[in-house]
């Protein structure tokens, strides 16, 4: 056997095991109610902010515990409690990608993602006409 | 409807300049490929060198157009409206252009055009094949900019259209207003991107993808034309061009992460990062095999693969980080412009290329069979270009998991811990890597005497292993894989330092590639330390026990911080004396003292982390980080009252809270939100006349030491008096503390006194959210980045001296 066949199968042998491990590290996307079958579990749940509920930050208590209500994609609603400060213009998100663990009916997360509306989102934006100019005479 | 003070003549030389870069493009590739024939005709290279010319005046036109309209802030063009305004720094001009897809792919196809000129120079016979390959690549660059619609299909994003023609903004009021544009202001530059790294970083970076395309061209032009054995001699210097360029680009990126993002790091496995981490990888590995290539005339299909490979993954990042398929994974991605559809056909069209020529021609290809001696540099040179390919491998497929959801309806997510799976993975790699690095130099072509060898080594590999086990038992550390990390990449610098020295006698020109090599070991050596055992010093140790939420919440890295409360972080008591707004910037001051041996409170330095307000984007906080030789201190506002400064009611902030008392013997303590307050004596020697009182009546005074943070003490005397039988309070403040002390009460029996103590408001509305990190030696990493850099200008000299 040539030291390259050598090379080429011990390489074939990492690859698949890189793979493995891939697909084993990942989570899942899932709902609040799958989260809640499997609360051993990790998973993100995508879903939006419930601007109607209050958001709850009191650094003065602890400045590690943010807490909020959100919307998964199927309209489930649970209280969310995150692990870290409020993020900026946390008001303002469109959808929050969460990871965590769905704990008693609470979505314990660790890691938000946040799409606020951005640069390249259609119809969100506006040209905005100041009227500090003066009026050109008609 | 007519409008008035729109600039339509530089839109219009702007698409001329669009559509003649495409036509004189397409030109130049058809008439190179003729060129490129059996037997052509010469004039079939002369129309594609001065197509490709024409090509180039126009690439020139494009950006100039550009530039001139955002320097005029001429907002009637959508881009400029979208990516400047009028309030912004005249520095981030270049920031914006670059900001959106339009202007990246420019960009692009700017240092294409450049590369692609240099090679008209320089290729000499290969110049017809080659540039037919580059002209190519022109093309598709230049169709990104088209904007046309071709049976209903939108083919590139024109970035010189007109803000009112835009469709997004089809029918808005400000249509209808003949004089808009006197109105309106631009959107402005995202905040993340007003920094001077990314004045830099993607020019760097695009020329980094552009000098890949010049090997690619080679290694095509070779096997089209069935040179298998000629390409690698002038496809190398380019390989190595850009292995520096494109890692230098790749670690700018990291260093705006550092010093702009909130990452906490420079290196956070972002999506991506790995993309444009990736290709540079592979780079390495083609630039190494096609080293072996020229050497020793074997792995000529190995170097094909890579080289095409490489410029394929360049593709492929860019379809990743600009189609949008990485939304939901990652923080800094594109959004889709509609332009995915076009970037893959580029992309395809590319894969097809590459393998309808390497199956048709490498029958053909006459290499040394002769097995490679295990005992040579090509074999472990081969073996490390191996490495660098399956750890790209890695990274890649991982990073692709939204693809891999969209091909195969797949619902996987990216890991929940991404830098622990990546780790995982790449440290191996990295310690093999790191290791043959250091062997690599010492072994020779075909065949090295193997007892020589060890006696040459043996110094290198038992000072590293002393260096390291010393670190290790000094940091007290028992991670196997960082220890072995540690000792590979320690190896591979001692190892090249001791070559570049011994062998090469210190020639520093003869020297390039033993000074990248120690680079790059400083590089891993650098980023291994400065993460492993970077500390978050800003631990929450006070407040409730997070405890009774759950196991799960182990994140105690941020720190509240009241103005002017004194919190000891590490080494240092850290305070938060002030904030200040400039523009649309609100910097906090963050002091950090030193304590001396006295006890005395020494301001080391001042950190202002900011937040940048912006209304249209979102708001972004940008961390400050004080460097030191050994370490860096990083600290970063989390969350703040963002409040414009100032505006909370004056009356408000001068109310008093509630007061709180204490009972203090003298010498006891009692504290405030901004000082330590001790009762350093009772007074009686009072002038009694000041307040009237008669003989019998009884006045004494607590003489208050008010220690403020930074060690100054103020003294606060509130008197307590017995008039005629009633007793009286004469309060003392301090408006410079907003503190003010009542002495309420004497117990004879204990000897103790009450003193009461009221806060302003002000005192407690103020305060900050901070992380803060120590990263450690950090600097061996940049200066690791300074060796490769050099290392590698040097190596390309000697290569482009001797051929």
């Amino acid at each position: 056997m040539k030291k390259t066949h050598i090379a080429a199968i011990v390489i074939i042998a990492i690859a698949i095991g890189a793979i493995i491990s891939t697909i084993q590290d990942s989570s899942t996307y899932a709902s609040f109610a799958q989260a809640m079958e499997n609360p051993s579990t990790e998973f993100h749940v995508i879903g939006e902010l419930n601007k109607e509920k209050g958001m709850d930050y009191n650094p003065e208590i602890n400045p590690n515990v943010f807490s909020f209500y959100a919307f998964d994609k199927d309209g489930d609603e649970h209280k969310v409690v995150f692990n870290g400060t409020k993020p900026q213009d946390f008001e303002r998100s469109e959808q929050l990608v969460m990871l965590g663990t769905m704990q008693e009916e609470v979505f314990i997360c660790s890691k938000i993602l946040m799409k606020c509306p951005s640069k390249y989102n259609d119809g969100q934006e506006e040209v905005i006409i100041t009227a500090s100019t003066p009026e050109a005479n008609s | 409807m007519d409008y008035i003070g729109e600039h339509l003549i530089p839109g219009m030389f702007g698409n001329l300049f669009i559509a003649t870069s495409f036509s004189a493009a397409l030109l130049a590739t058809v008439a190179y490929y003729f060129s490129a024939q059996e037997s052509a005709d010469r004039g079939w290279a002369k129309i594609g060198r001065a197509a490709f010319r024409i090509h180039s005046l126009a690439v020139i036109g494009i950006f100039a157009t550009l530039f001139y309209m955002l320097i005029n802030h001429l907002f009637e063009y959508h881009y400029v409206w979208q990516h400047s305004n009028t309030e912004m720094p005249m520095r981030y001009i270049l920031s914006c252009f670059w900001e959106g897809q339009e202007g990246s792919f420019m960009l692009w196809a700017f240092w294409n055009m450049v590369l692609g000129n240099i090679l008209i120079k320089t290729a000499k016979d290969w110049e017809g094949p080659t540039m037919t390959v580059v002209s190519s690549v022109q093309v598709f660059l230049s169709s990104m900019l088209l904007g046309l619609v071709i049976l209903g299909y939108k083919l590139g994003s024109n970035p010189f259209i007109l803000l009112r023609e835009h469709p997004d903004m089809v029918n808005m009021p400000f249509t209808k207003i003949a004089d808009y544009i006197d109105k309106i202001d631009g959107r402005g530059l995202n905040p993340i991107l007003q920094n001077y790294w990314m004045i830099i970083h993607p020019p760097t970076l695009f020329l980094g993808f552009s000098s890949v395309m010049i090997p690619f061209a080679y290694a095509i032009s070779g096997f089209w034309k069935k040179r298998f054995n000629d390409w690698q001699k002038p496809a190398l210097p380019w390989a190595f061009f850009g292995v520096m360029i494109l890692g230098t680009g790749v670690l700018m990126g990291g260093a705006w992460a550092y010093e702009a993002l909130s990452f906490g790091g420079f290196w956070a496995w972002d999506p991506v990062e790995n993309a444009s981490l990736v290709p540079w990888l592979t780079l390495v590995a083609s630039a190494h095999v096609i080293l072996i290539s020229r050497n020793t005339g074997k792995s000529v299909k190995t170097a094909f693969v890579l080289t095409t490979i490489t410029f394929v993954l360049i593709l492929y990042s860019t379809f990743l980080t600009r189609s949008g398929i990485l939304g939901d994974t990652s923080v800094h991605a594109f959004t889709d412009l509609g332009m995915s559809g076009q970037l893959l056909v580029y992309l395809i069209f590319y894969c097809l290329l590459t393998l309808v020529i390497f199956v048709t021609r490498w029958k053909y290809v006459v290499g040394d069979k002769k097995e490679d001696s295990i005992n040579s540099r090509e074999f472990w040179m081969f073996i490390g270009a191996l490495v660098l390919l399956i750890s790209a491998f890695q990274i890649i497929f991982s990073t692709s998991i939204p693809v891999i959801n969209t091909v195969f309806g797949s619902n996987l997510a990216p890991p929940a811990d991404p830098i622990l799976h990546y780790n995982s993975w790449q440290i191996p790699f990295a310690i093999i890597v790191g290791f043959l690095i250091g062997i690599g130099q010492f072994l020779k072509y075909k065949k090295t005497d193997i007892s020589k060898f060890w006696k040459k080594i043996w110094i290198a590999a038992v000072i590293s292993a002393i260096i390291s086990a010393a670190v290790a038992i000094f940091t007290a550390n028992t991670n196997f894989h960082y220890i072995m990390l540690f000792f590979a990449a320690t190896f591979a610098v001692v190892a090249n330092t001791d070559y570049f020295l011994r062998i090469v006698k210190g020639k520093i020109s003869k020297g390039g590639s033993s000074i990248a090599h120690i680079g790059f070991g400083f590089i891993l050596m650098g980023a291994l330390v400065s993460t492993s055992m970077s500390k978050v010093i800003s631990q929450n140790s006070s407040g409730v026990d997070v405890k009774v939420l759950g196991s799960d919440f182990s994140n105690h890295d941020n720190i509240m911080l009241f103005k002017n409360d004194t919190i000891q972080m590490g080494d240092y008591f850290v305070s938060y004396s002030n904030k200040k707004q400039e523009g649309v910037n609100i910097y906090f001051d963050i002091d950090y003292y030193t304590k001396a041996e006295t006890g005395e409170f020494i301001k080391a330095f001042t950190l202002n982390p900011l937040v940048q307000l912006n209304k249209t984007m979102g708001n972004v906080a940008e961390p400050d980080t004080r460097h030191f030789l050994t370490q860096d201190i990083y600290t970063h506002i989390t969350y703040a009252d963002l409040s414009p400064v100032e505006t909370t009611s004056t009356a408000m902030r001068s109310e008093y809270m509630e007061p709180k008392e204490k009972m203090l013997a003298i010498g006891d303590t009692m504290f405030s939100s901004n000082a330590i307050i001790i009762l350093h004596q009772l007074n009686t020697a009072i002038d009694r006349s000041e307040y009237e009182l008669a003989d019998n009546d009884i006045i004494v005074g607590a003489q208050l030491h008010v220690l403020k943070i930074n060690g100054d003490i103020i003294v606060a005397n509130p008197l307590y008096i017995i008039r005629e039988m009633m007793v009286e309070s004469i309060a003392d403040s301090l408006p410079e503390l907003g503190l003010k002390f009542l002495f309420k009460k004497i117990d004879p029996e204990s000897g103790r006194i009450e003193i009461s103590l009221s806060e302003k408001q002000a005192n407690k509305r103020d305060f900050v959210v901070m992380k803060a990190i120590i990263f450690p030696f950090i600097n061996i990493l940049w200066t690791g980045c300074i060796f490769l850099i050099l290392g590698s200008v040097l190596a390309i000299r000697q290569r482009i001296k001797t051929s």
